[in-house]
């Protein structure tokens, strides 16, 4: 997993790397109950403060996806949290607004868009799409 | 958390009736990383003055351990390190004297990481002091101030003036450090990108006072910018007593205002101020907060 954080963006650091720990678990780039690195290794190979990773694992720990071991570091959880469908529905919903404003005001044809989301996903699931196929 | 450095009340002025630090009281706790910000004159090397004890505060104390540097500078600078922008090394000899000077002064001296950061750093030995680079010197004063293990690290605007890898190279060693020894750092900055990257906690220093001490992650999620048009706010006391307001000021022909919340509650919280909609509230990264707190009126 790879992990880059930048300090300008809209987006504080410590939600920067929650984030990308969340799209690494959900395309499978970390799989289920795989080690993540210890919040020192992270800390310097990043070059930020190691309280700044430890609070990123600390909401992700709260959120269910992550869990900690005594003295054997932090895993990702053999089972992930079940999601909110209605709140999540909600948010992917404002998401394509989002996105079809944007196409619309760019010319860009709904059938277009269309065309992006499957390169999209196919660049996000490209990995994991043999596994899909076959459950 | 123990504080490993504490200001209590700090004033200090150099000229009788012109405070250059006035009632500043924080304190930096074991591991903790604070970022010491604001505009040049604002008083924060002053304030790193009186913390290495090289100055003594008029009123208020500081203590490091809960040692006073002034009453008792040995014990306290076998405990500290300390570098500055324009930190003079002495400018005879080669960098292999100046590592023995320190080693001999430091019971406690590190060589092995003293060989550790000389190599990180391709530092030779034998180059003389004199013929280093802005980068090279600052590294040479990093090492020596690092390699007795202080508790603390109290920095002075450290990347001042280095290339944008050669501070890097800088984060780098001091977050090793931090990770290996839990040491707490000090460091003042004008680079806001480097202060949001390693300190956890941020203080910021106004016109010799004390104007914010936050959490780096509090900042980023729940202080915010309102754009107020100016029609909607024909006065700016309005917008000033809205509740957690820090700072106002205006900008072509807006009011521009820094207010302690999350967007959506503080966009909700002026607008009923108000009476007006058209408020646009959004976080924003450090460098422009500080813009928006410390920038006169436009």
């Amino acid at each position: 997993m790879q992990i880059v954080v930048n300090p300008s963006a809209e987006l504080s650091i410590y939600r920067q790397i929650m984030r990308q720990i969340i799209e690494a678990i959900a395309c499978e780039n970390l799989k289920l109950e795989e080690k993540l690195p210890s919040h020192r290794d992270l800390s310097e190979q990043l070059v930020i403060a190691p309280l700044t990773v430890k609070k990123a694992y600390d909401e992700l720990e709260s959120l269910g996806y992550i869990e900690t071991q005594r003295g054997r570091g932090t895993f990702v959880c053999s089972k992930l949290p079940k999601i909110n469908r209605s709140v999540h529905s909600g948010q992917i919903e404002q998401s394509a607004r989002n996105l079809l404003s944007l196409a619309y005001l760019g010319g860009v044809e709904f059938s277009d868009v269309v065309k992006i989301l499957r390169d999209v996903d196919q660049e996000l699931m490209g990995k994991t799409q043999h596994t899909r196929e076959k459950a | 958390m123990t504080a490993v450095l504490e200001f209590v009340n700090v004033s200090r002025s150099y000229k009788r009736g012109v405070p250059v630090l006035d009632g500043v009281s924080f304190s930096v706790g074991q591991g903790e990383v604070v970022g010491l910000v604001g505009r040049n004159g604002a008083g924060k090397t002053t304030l790193i003055n009186v913390a290495i004890g090289a100055l003594h505060p008029e009123r208020g104390s500081v203590r490091l351990f809960g040692l006073s540097p002034t009453a008792e500078p040995v014990a306290v600078k076998k405990r500290v390190g300390y570098v500055s922008e324009d930190q003079i090394l002495p400018l005879f000899g080669t960098i292999g004297d100046i590592i023995v000077l320190h080693r001999q002064l430091f019971p406690m001296w590190d060589e092995s990481m003293e060989r550790d950061l000389l190599q990180r750093f391709d530092l030779p030995l034998r180059s003389r002091i004199a013929s280093l680079s802005k980068g090279q010197a600052r590294q040479v004063a990093l090492l020596c101030a690092v390699c007795h293990r202080p508790e603390l690290l109290i920095l002075d605007e450290p990347a001042g003036g280095l290339d944008p890898a050669a501070r890097r190279e800088f984060l780098e060693a001091s977050i090793r450090l931090l990770n290996r020894e839990g040491t707490a750092i000090l460091f003042s900055s004008h680079n806001m990108t480097d202060v949001e990257r390693i300190a956890n906690r941020v203080v910021v220093l106004n016109g010799a006072r004390l104007q914010l001490d936050r959490p780096l992650d509090h900042i980023r999620d729940n202080i915010c910018v309102a754009i107020i048009p100016r029609e909607s706010a024909p006065d700016p006391g309005v917008i000033e007593r809205t509740s957690g307001c820090l700072h106002v000021r205006e900008v072509f022909n807006d009011w521009h205002a820094v207010v302690e919340g999350a967007p959506e509650a503080v966009s909700e919280r002026l607008t009923f101020a108000l009476g007006r909609n058209g408020i646009r509230c959004m976080s924003v990264p450090l460098e422009e907060l500080f813009i928006e707190l410390l920038g006169g009126d436009r």
